[in-house]
């Protein structure tokens, strides 16, 4: 693939056009998550301010995806629980979703089953913050809407040639863009400065060995998206089970057997989850 | 269990979840009975979708449903640009497995009406 072709369509990928706006109560609050002697209090306000915004975040909060067991009501409360990075992780999904509810609404239920399976994944291997493991999960797939949206004339290439050649959206993806939905989600994250955490799950979710600083996220991300299509909650664009990369078990510590254990859980949630959505 | 559509709730389900208000409140509680009075007052409130024991309704897709016997079928199909590799049949087998305990777990017998 000729490399100018590739840059251009970075771009493209990256032009501020068409992309996702996200809210501008996150550049405030960024700087002030940046400051040390700035309150959780204070950012709370800046994001309340945005109450349409608040609204959204906090019907992700008390979803299904973390049940907890009493309702979160405000914003500043969501923030002690489950910390800044996970919040602007929600922010985001909350932001790109209308984009999904168009065209791509099993996309959306793909995501949301897989942020399920991540944080389960996650508690099993033992690891802490779940949280921020399901909103890794929650968001893996962000790269596939950004280049539906940017690229319009592409997907539909992408989508004829998953047909004709039984490919998997990524196989497809990469014969017709020269990249995948992963290099997408990396441009992203520095795009939007997300957490280098999130950002190592977003990018190297199908190549969880590659992730240099924490291959946990992205070897949690891998089997949870290899577990939502197994029980196929929503579509990841095709109907091919993932290539489940042993390397991810190793990762983690983790056993095929031990898989069973998340199965149980995800048996019941997944059909509760099914049709959740951030807005009504 | 089974999540169905509002629409196509018949008298005589009853209820796995508790239908909830968008505020965590208990609308309905697990266990109840649905009645046509109780479907047209949960229409009336505008709830979507309900969960209700057992598999009452054949459903197209897969999202609604935790039929194990369902998922065996889709297995095949699922996992066809494999059949080569030794790993992803040790995978298949290990899933199939899996929802095999779980179907048989599924037949349980008729609960009594008196």
């Amino acid at each position: 693939m000729m490399q100018d072709l590739r840059v251009e369509r970075k771009g493209r990928l990256l032009a501020v056009k068409d992309l996702p706006t996200l809210p501008t109560v996150l550049d405030e609050v960024s700087k002030l998550v940046q400051d040390p002697a700035s309150s959780t209090e204070q950012i709370a306000k800046v994001i309340s301010k945005d109450q349409v915004l608040s609204a959204k975040v906090l019907k992700m909060v008390n979803s299904p995806i973390y049940g907890f067991p009493r309702r979160i009501s405000t914003i500043q409360h969501a923030l002690v629980l489950l910390g800044f990075n996970v919040i602007k992780g929600l922010i985001i999904s909350t932001s790109v979703f209308d984009i999904m509810a168009k065209n791509m609404i099993g996309l959306w239920e793909h995501s949301l089953g897989c942020a399920l399976a991540c944080s389960s994944i996650a508690k099993i291997a033992g690891l802490k913050d779940p949280e921020e493991y399901s909103v890794a999960g929650l968001l893996h797939d962000l790269g596939k809407v950004v280049a539906t949206v940017q690229l319009p004339e592409l997907k539909e290439e992408i989508d004829v040639l998953l047909k004709e050649k039984e490919l998997t959206y990524i196989e497809a993806e990469v014969e017709v863009m020269g990249f995948g939905h992963d290099r997408v989600n990396a441009w992203l994250s520095d795009h939007w400065h997300l957490p280098l955490r999130l950002r190592e799950a977003l990018a190297w979710h199908h190549r969880p060995k590659s992730a240099q600083h924490y291959p946990d996220m992205a070897a949690v991300v891998h089997i949870g998206d290899f577990l939502t299509r197994a029980f196929e909650v929503g579509s990841g664009g095709d109907d091919h089970i993932s290539y489940l990369k042993p390397e991810a078990l190793e990762i983690l510590n983790l056993k095929l057997t031990d898989l069973e254990k998340v199965l149980d859980d995800l048996g019941q949630e997944f059909v509760e989850l099914s049709d959740f959505r951030p807005e009504d | 269990m089974q999540k169905i559509p509002l629409n196509l709730a018949q008298p005589g389900m009853v209820l796995e979840k508790p239908v909830l208000r968008d505020n965590g409140l208990v609308l309905v509680a697990e266990g109840t009975e649905l009645s046509e009075p109780l479907i047209s007052r949960l229409e009336n409130m505008g709830v979507k979708n309900i969960i209700v024991q057992g598999e009452p309704l054949e459903l197209e897709g897969m999202a609604g449903t935790t039929s194990y016997a369902q998922r065996i079928e889709r297995l095949d199909h699922l996992f066809r640009k494999f059949k080569d590799d030794p790993w992803m049949n040790q995978v298949k087998a290990f899933l199939k497995a899996y929802y095999e305990q779980k179907a048989a777990e599924q037949i349980q017998p008729q609960k009594q009406n008196d």
